[in-house]
């Protein structure tokens, strides 16, 4: 392989692979048998399977990005695409336009059909609010983000609830009731994150809505939306749009701060339970770590505030005017005959 | 007319390109060399805990201010954002402007410090700083720049400490946190920040950087990458975006009693219109700033919308108040071409005749 080898040669060979299947693939689309995963997508993946392994974390993880949002910008528009391949010539782009839109409305209530990979990338757009939390959860715990979100909702969480309530019984009833606080804290943050995802994928089904109107003023400007980049651009202005309105509401700002609580109050209760055993192995739990963080603090303040006095101090005594010249002296020579006295009144005994 | 017509030979078209800037510039970013920050040559005049001053050295005869300038930066990301490169650079352009420059950087707060409170930081580590600066050049009153939420600290500072500051520029600071349009204020009024400090300590940077995304999360975590295909091929243009991005992510840790006392008192209860902002044994009143101020801010910023700025005007009882609107966003007032020709020079001109 030349020094450039792997971009030049192998890239192109996917190149080829995708230009070679995109017209199969085209031919199949404009037939309505939309395979699950287009070529160049394919070529696309296979390309970067070979690639990644060998690349920094960094600039891996960029050009992950990259990709998945070049497969969500062309998957965008080829299902458009597809959508208006298989229309009749007379039809009205109105109707067209419905039968786009009800396809990406079904996929925000979850009726989209399975295998239709357009649909759920546009979905996981809009999980993107969604993924940055999860991702933020995983930072600050061992656990993965998601780990709770799947947890049964609705009744039976009702019925845990009221199991979790039972009080604890015998020896180990402060250790079962803090299992028990545990639990139910679990429970509270599951249910907060759910219907956090609840209302995203409400104001997805909003976004949907603005684009169709934003493409209706396209149409009637006379204007035409003519390559994936566009498109996608509109999507995101679309989905900014709603999502910058709907996270202003009463209800979302209610949301966020249940969802922050709910999770903090699982971890402060998943640090006391670590501190309970730490405390029982006579290791230093996190509490005292606190209350010493606190202590050096106060130290660190007053040593600091005892310093600057002390420099104001010396700053003062090293400004303050000498004095007068009679005054300073006159003691020292008050001693200095006392001095002379003494040493003539040795002197005069000697002598 | 049908408002799509993406043509199929078009759209193929449009993914060649598109994989063909991919196949190009994956060399150039997974060859990258390490990006580096915060171009301007400085010395270290001052350190502290994990606080450090520094003084950014001006070519040799220069014509410099002779009252000197301390940038006070918020501690919510890096301030290496002012100095980010050679051509995007603020300080750059203030010490061209005739400026002589000192920025402190706050540093990377641990567990250790989770307990520094905003009198701390106010009274403490940023009046020590204004000391240092005035005892390097003689002068009983030093020029105070505070950025966004440094912006916050150096109106408390200056309210406090007027005796120590001749002027008091503010740019992108927040003074109403209760704007309609201040999402980051929506957002926290339901938060419990007792229960956040409490069980976390320190609020990680991770945290933040969720918070600060979840702004335009459609924009920020998705069309940047489609905009980056763009540069990829572009070594230059490529380190740019690379230099912005690690600053995005660049978030150091908030030291936990200082974000308590920030969100409670300045989002959470409006302090700063409201009263109620205690840092140490004082109360901070804003009528309490008396010397001349400069307020810069950005007209489409999203962070800290243009009306939590002007809320300034009247709020205090200097007689000398300018405003400067930039056309531009939170970050581009200091990276954007346009900012960099005008903010700086603006900011240098309005002192240089206020410092005689």
């Amino acid at each position: 392989m030349s020094e450039h080898g792997f971009w030049d040669q192998d890239w192109m060979k996917v190149q080829t692979a995708y230009w070679a299947q995109w017209g199969e693939w085209a031919r199949k689309a404009t037939g309505g048998d939309t395979p699950a995963e287009a070529p160049w997508e394919s070529a696309m993946r296979h390309w970067w399977q070979a690639l990644a392994p060998g690349a920094p974390d960094a600039g891996g993880e960029f050009m992950q990005k990259m990709i998945d949002q070049g497969k969500m910008m062309f998957g965008f528009a080829e299902r458009f695409n597809a959508e208006l391949a298989g229309q009749a010539g007379g039809a009205q782009w109105g109707e067209v336009l419905n039968r786009a839109f009800a396809g990406l409305q079904k996929s925000f209530s979850g009726e989209a059909a399975k295998g239709d990979d357009a649909l759920h990338r546009m979905m996981a757009f809009w999980e993107m609010p969604l993924d940055n939390w999860q991702r933020m959860v995983s930072s600050l715990s061992l656990t993965p983000g998601d780990l709770l979100r799947n947890m049964p909702h609705g009744d039976p969480q009702a019925n845990i609830e009221r199991f979790l309530s039972a009080p604890g019984l015998g020896y180990t009833r402060e250790e079962q009731g803090q299992h028990q606080q545990m639990l139910l804290k679990v429970v509270a943050y599951q249910g907060a994150l759910q219907d956090y995802a609840r209302f995203f994928s409400g104001i997805g089904t909003q976004s949907v809505d603005r684009m169709r109107a934003r493409l209706d003023k396209v149409g009637e400007a006379g204007e035409t939306i003519e390559s994936a980049r566009a498109l996608y651009d509109l999507w995101v202005g679309a989905c900014e749009e709603v999502y910058s309105e709907q996270v202003m509401t009463a209800e979302y700002a209610e949301l966020h701060g249940r969802l922050v609580n709910a999770l903090m109050a699982l971890k402060q209760q998943m640090a006391a339970m670590v501190d309970e055993g730490l405390g029982a192995m006579n290791m230093p739990t996190r509490k005292e770590l606190r209350t010493l963080q606190t202590r050096m603090q106060e130290n660190r303040r007053e040593i600091k505030a005892l310093k600057a006095e002390l420099t104001r101090m010396r700053r003062e005594l090293a400004e303050r005017p000498a004095q007068p010249k009679a005054a300073a002296k006159a003691p020292r020579a008050k001693a200095a005959r006392k001095k002379s006295v003494a040493r003539n009144k040795t002197a005069a005994g000697k002598g | 007319m049908f408002p799509i017509n993406i043509r199929p030979e078009k759209l193929a078209e449009e993914m060649a390109g598109f994989s063909q800037k991919l196949g190009k510039g994956a060399e150039n970013l997974l060859h990258a060399d390490k990006i580096d920050t915060g171009v301007s040559p400085k010395e270290l005049v001052y350190s502290e805990d994990k606080l450090r001053l520094y003084h950014y050295t001006a070519a040799e005869g220069a014509r410099q201010n002779p009252v000197p300038m301390l940038i006070v930066y918020a501690l919510v990301n890096r301030p290496y954002m002012t100095d980010i490169q050679e051509d995007r650079s603020t300080i750059k352009n203030l010490i061209a402007a005739g400026q002589d420059v000192y920025l402190i950087d706050w540093g990377y707060p641990d567990g250790a410090d989770s307990s520094l409170t905003l009198d701390d930081y106010i009274n403490g580590y940023i009046d020590r700083c204004v000391d240092v600066v005035r005892e390097r050049h003689g002068l009983e009153r030093i020029n105070l720049l505070g950025i966004c939420q440094g912006g916050a600290f150096s109106l408390c500072y200056t309210a406090l400490h007027q005796e120590k500051i001749k002027n008091l520029v503010t740019m992108v600071t927040p003074v109403d946190f209760q704007t309609p349009d201040n999402m980051l204020s929506a957002w926290v009024r339901h938060m419990d920040v007792d229960l956040l400090v409490d069980t976390l300590g320190n609020v990680p940077g991770e945290l933040l950087n969720w918070t600060f995304l979840s702004l335009k999360p459609f924009s920020l975590t998705g069309q940047k990458y489609i905009n980056m295909v763009d540069v990829l091929d572009d070594e230059k243009k490529l380190k740019n975006f690379l230099r912005m991005e690690k600053w995005i992510f660049d978030s150091p840790d908030q030291a936990g009693e200082a974000f308590r006392q920030f969100i409670k008192d300045f989002y959470q209860r409006n302090g700063l219109l409201n009263g109620g902002v205690r840092l140490g044994e004082r109360e901070v009143d804003l009528k309490g700033i008396r010397c001349p101020i400069l307020n810069v801010f950005g007209e489409f910023d999203h962070l800290v919308p243009p009306d939590a700025s002007r809320a300034l005007k009247g709020r205090t009882a200097s007689k000398d108040y300018t405003e400067i609107a930039f056309r531009g966003g939170h970050i581009g007032i200091y990276v954007s071409g346009k900012a960099q020709g005008t903010i700086p020079p603006a900011i240098g001109q309005w002192l240089d005749e206020r410092s005689g």
